[in-house]
């Protein structure tokens, strides 16, 4: 991944069925995501994980958090660097 | 070919059963165990199998159900998950399937529990009061077999709820998911098991339970789960709880299959098709000399599309042998596994035959099967002098 290119959320659930609630909840509301290898300089799992835009954080945060769907793990990745984001759930 | 012997696993499939197995099969199938493409699309096989059985059965999520390959591992699972200790009382019904009846049976030998059991009245069926009765300050577990596979006959499920407070209710529904509504069961039990080969017109090596949330089972088996693998412990989270090793793909795929299928056709059109079957076939055999129907008799609803007989100078074995012979009529006599069930209906060990239907079973072989006993009826068993052979090994 190069500089250039936009910075992306990386989230990592903790089990396979949690993920495919999430890419259900996320196609239902249209909402823009990718499935991807679950990155092994985050976590050791050999499954997926759910990526998005940083500029999309705003409208999938909180359809997750509704949901119930919340993650374990979140980075955020920029070309090769990747850091942990703070999963303190919203309020309500 | 007239087959009734639905109870033992349903035949024919829905034709959309046997595509979705076989293209599941074409596929590279390694759900949540990488992250391409095809394992994806397995993963969603599987998944659409978990929301198949969450709204079969009323679930509030999907993520509670965990498979397995059948029903017995299902209960095992269940049962050997409690940790029971010694003096913990747990009650089942004498109608219970060996599924139920072994794990149990190995507990009270091995930990020392004590296992009540509650036979059926003399008009086949459960009674909630009964299991009241047979209830004490250490019960932590009763385990209700949904529907007999020998007399078809249906528990009160919801009454025995009712008696038994906040104790863990073990579902067996074996012989009632897909014939029965039970879209409220996850409101009356707290674990239900499930197999996926007869009522769900899915392929064997199917099943397994569901587990009401605050219900934490120690699972029979640890291993790969595609998840947490830094640990060398296994996941403590649903599903993956509860399923070490790959799931069966192909055939949980047939299993969505068939629950599409039964929800297309409604499960009330199956049991009122299934319903009307049985009070045919036991309106037919009313009269025949020498046959006895156990269980539930013509008239009783509470029941399922099961229906054994015994007949006089006949074996349930030569009974199946002769029905198969002249009729082409495929049935299943003996024990049925359910040798509890057998000693409280007096058939032990000679057992009886059995006729079970389902979806797909006609009028005209429901016909065919009682016009056999009625033939078999009239003439002795060859090589015998007429005399009941009921209890013969």
């Amino acid at each position: 991944m190069s500089e250039t290119q936009p910075s992306e959320i990386i989230l990592v659930f903790a089990s396979n069925t949690r993920i495919l609630l999430a890419e259900e909840l996320l196609e239902e509301g249209d909402l823009p995501y990718e499935l991807i290898p679950v990155p092994k300089e985050v976590n050791p799992n050999c499954g997926l994980a759910l990526s998005f835009s940083e500029s999309d954080e705003g409208l999938i945060m909180p359809a997750l958090h509704h949901a119930d769907l919340w993650p374990e793990q979140a980075y955020l990745r920029k070309g090769e660097q990747f850091s942990e984001l703070s999963l303190e759930r919203p309020k309500g | 070919m007239i087959y009734l012997d639905n109870a033992a696993t349903s035949w024919p499939k829905p034709p959309e059963v046997l595509d979705a197995v076989a293209k599941a099969l074409a596929a590279p199938a390694s759900p949540g165990r990488s992250g391409h493409r095809p394992a994806h699309e397995a993963s969603k096989l599987i998944h659409k199998a978990r929301r198949r059985i969450q709204g079969l059965f009323g679930l509030p999520s999907p993520e509670r159900v965990s498979f397995a390959a059948n029903v017995t591992w299902a209960i095992n699972e269940a049962i050997e998950g409690f940790g029971l200790k010694e003096g913990d009382l747990v009650i089942s019904s004498a109608l219970e399937h060996n599924s139920t009846a072994r794990p149990l049976s190995r507990l009270r030998a091995q930990k020392g529990i004590v296992w009540k059991i509650v036979p059926p009245r003399g008009d086949g069926l459960l009674h909630a009061g009964d299991f009241k009765d047979a209830m004490g300050p250490k019960l932590r577990l009763i385990v209700i077999n949904h529907a007999s596979n020998v007399t078809g006959a249906l528990a009160p499920v919801k009454e025995i709820r009712a008696q038994a407070g906040d104790v863990p209710m073990l579902l067996d529904a074996a012989q009632t998911a897909g014939a029965v509504p039970m879209e409220d069961i996850g409101q009356i039990c707290d674990i239900v098991c499930f197999t996926g080969h007869k009522g769900l017109l899915g392929p064997t090596g199917t099943g397994g339970l569901w587990v009401r949330e605050g219900i934490e089972l120690r699972p029979l088996a640890v291993g790969g789960s595609g998840s947490k693998s830094e640990s060398l412990t296994h996941p403590d989270f649903m599903p993956d709880r509860l399923e070490a090793g790959t799931l069966n793909t192909h055939g949980l795929a047939g299993l969505a299959a068939g629950i599409d299928y039964i929800l297309q056709r409604g499960v009330q059109d199956i049991r009122a098709h299934e319903s009307g079957l049985t009070r045919l076939f036991l309106e037919r055999l009313s009269g025949i000399p020498g046959l006895r129907v156990l269980g539930p008799q013509l008239g009783e609803v509470r029941r399922v599309a099961t229906v054994s007989v015994t007949l006089d100078g006949w074996s349930s074995s030569d009974i199946a042998r002769e029905l198969e012979a002249t009729g082409g009529i495929m049935i299943r006599s003996g024990l049925h596994c359910a040798p509890l069930a057998h000693e409280a209906m007096g058939t032990f060990p000679g057992g009886a035959a059995r006729f079970s239907f389902g979806p797909f079973s006609q009028e005209s072989d429901i016909v065919a099967a009682a016009d056999a006993l009625k033939g078999l009826s009239s003439r002795k068993r060859p090589g015998t002098q007429g005399a009941n052979a009921q209890g013969r090994a």
